[in-house]
């Protein structure tokens, strides 16, 4: 069954024809990486699949039906930094595991874990004012991650990130996508990130934005990005993308 | 604007004493020196007034009960303006319906003084307490209720829409969204609201009352009391100083998130 299905999505703002007619289907479980040109509309298209904009025409459903931000367990890293800055690091995370209305052992036990996983822990009590744009980054992960989603979006959210803990980080998708079969889209401008993590790769055009190509990627996990195979999955999604 | 070089505190207090000590040095020089003095007594005799007064009475008051007197007044025409003025402006920034009703009325009240109020509210209310609580009040209420409208109305959508996500109803959103992101802009108003009644009471008592320091300049100035005059004027100055920290360590307090706040 689909989780996520796009039919005939268009979108413009004003004048300017973002999304022209686009449609495509994400299955229950699959690990979507989309790449795009900027100012392709890849942020448009999250932004209105979560109703943030409305959409001129076609539709969006989640499994089936008309998206309701309250019934389908959806998270949204978005691009923007979007931490509350009345709220601690720590209550940040929390938030939306208290209108979800966790238990209290399941929310600490999250919070703990979450908060390790983005290596924040030394920063729970600290406000988003005093954090550099990595760790307000982080902050988002972690908030995304700790309330379980059926459906995470993410858009470009390692972008910030040093080497390290986006390795790290992208290891930790990985790990939690075999573990739980959450279904994940996400955004990337990185081709490498994408190879290494997905299960299937769209590459978008320029705008207006048509899907170019929608293929799935056959490598097994773990992935090591200096293998043959691996580079050669690399180049041909590069060599796509050269052909914008 | 957010980062700023910031003193530590001692180093504020000792600025704050250097330059209150200069002021009173170049006030005392002033009048030694040049012909100030026809008009200006020293302030020493001025603070020794004001010490003088702490136990004697002035008119039928020693000095903290006459200031007492106006804070009493701008405690009940302050509360009620914050009582209607801040729901009124969180509900204007909102609702559409409800800015598109009461905002233009705001904006046409907003550039009339609280103390153009002075003759209608004597009208209305004769010239007893309640027509100073009404100049009060109005001095006040609108920059409250603007402040707060532009708190809520101001919020960060992105956040809205980040709490929207992750599954907050509408009630949540408000309550966890939209009043502490407004609660900054909220105090900025009480900040203006505060300083407008403060301003209003005295005008209010220059008119007409027998106690208050607005009275106790107006009845030195009909006895030609320079020193009562500027002993007056010194408490009113300290008074609103006092006043104004004083809602600035409640803000302080609530929302300690914003460092910012100086
Ligand atoms: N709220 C808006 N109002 C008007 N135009 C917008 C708005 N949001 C996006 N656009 C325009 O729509 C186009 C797509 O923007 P979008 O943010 O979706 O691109 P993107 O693919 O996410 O780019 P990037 O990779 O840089 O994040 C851009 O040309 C942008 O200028
Ligand atoms: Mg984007």
């Amino acid at each position: 069954m689909s989780k996520v299905e796009v039919n005939h999505l268009t979108k413009s703002f004003g004048s300017l024809k973002v999304l022209d007619d686009i449609s495509f289907q994400v299955n229950d479980g699959d690990f979507l990486c989309i790449v795009g040109p900027t100012g392709c509309g890849k942020t448009t298209f999250l932004n209105s699949l979560v109703k943030l904009y409305d959409i001129d025409d076609g539709e969006i459903l989640i499994n089936g039906e008309e998206v309701d931000l309250n019934k389908h367990s959806i998270a949204y890293i978005m691009q923007e930094y979007s931490t509350m800055s009345w709220l601690t690091v720590k209550e940040n995370i929390q938030f939306g595991m208290k209108v979800r209305k966790f238990s209290k052992e399941k929310l600490n036990r999250k919070t703990e874990e979450v908060l390790k996983m983005v290596g924040l822990e030394k920063f729970a009590d600290y406000y988003p004012e005093q954090l550099s744009a990595s760790m307000l980054q982080r902050v988002s992960i972690a908030r995304a991650f700790a309330v379980e989603p059926d459906l995470l979006l993410m858009d470009e959210p390692y972008g910030q990130l040093d080497l390290e803990l986006r390795f790290r980080l992208e290891d930790e998708l990985i790990r939690i996508w075999q573990e739980t079969k959450t279904t994940i889209v996400f955004i990337t401008h990185n081709i490498e990130e994408a190879v290494y993590m997905s299960q299937r790769i769209m590459v978008l055009t320029n705008k207006p934005t048509k899907v170019k190509e929608d293929f799935v990627n056959p490598l097994p996990l773990p992935r090591n990005v200096t293998e043959e195979k691996f580079i050669e999955m690399r180049n041909k999604v590069t060599n796509l993308i050269k052909w914008w | 604007m957010k980062k700023k070089f910031q003193n530590s505190k001692t180093e504020t207090v000792v600025y704050f004493i250097c330059s209150l000590v200069g002021l009173l040095i170049v006030w005392q020089l002033a009048v030694s020196f040049t012909s100030l003095q026809k008009v200006m007594p020293s302030p020493f005799v001025v603070l020794g007034f004001i010490g003088q007064s702490l136990t004697q009475k002035i008119g039928g008051k020693i000095l903290p009960l006459h200031i007492l007197a106006s804070l009493k007044r701008v405690f009940v025409g302050y509360f009620l303006a914050c009582i209607i003025g801040i729901p009124l402006g969180i509900l204007m920034g909102c609702s559409k319906t409800g800015k598109a009703i009461v905002k233009p009325i705001f904006e046409l009240l907003r550039p009339i003084p609280g103390l153009a109020w002075i003759p209608l509210a004597i009208l209305w209310f004769g010239i007893g307490e309640t027509s100073k609580y009404f100049i009060i009040c109005v001095s006040a209420i609108v920059s409250i209720i603007l402040n707060a409208y532009a708190g809520a109305s101001q919020v960060d959508q992105t956040l809205v829409g980040a709490a929207r996500m992750l599954g907050a109803k509408p009630a949540q959103i408000f309550l966890y969204i939209t009043l502490p992101a407004s609660v900054p802009q909220i105090f900025a108003g009480l900040q203006v609201g505060l300083s407008s009644s403060w301003m209003a009471v005295i005008a209010a008592e220059m008119i007409r009352a027998n106690e208050g320091a607005g009275w106790i300049i107006t009845t030195g100035m009909e006895s030609g009391n320079t020193v009562q005059i500027l002993a007056g004027m010194i408490s009113i100055g300290l008074v609103g100083l006092l006043l104004a920290s004083l809602l600035r360590l409640i803000e302080r307090g609530l929302c300690s998130w914003n460092i910012q706040g100086r």
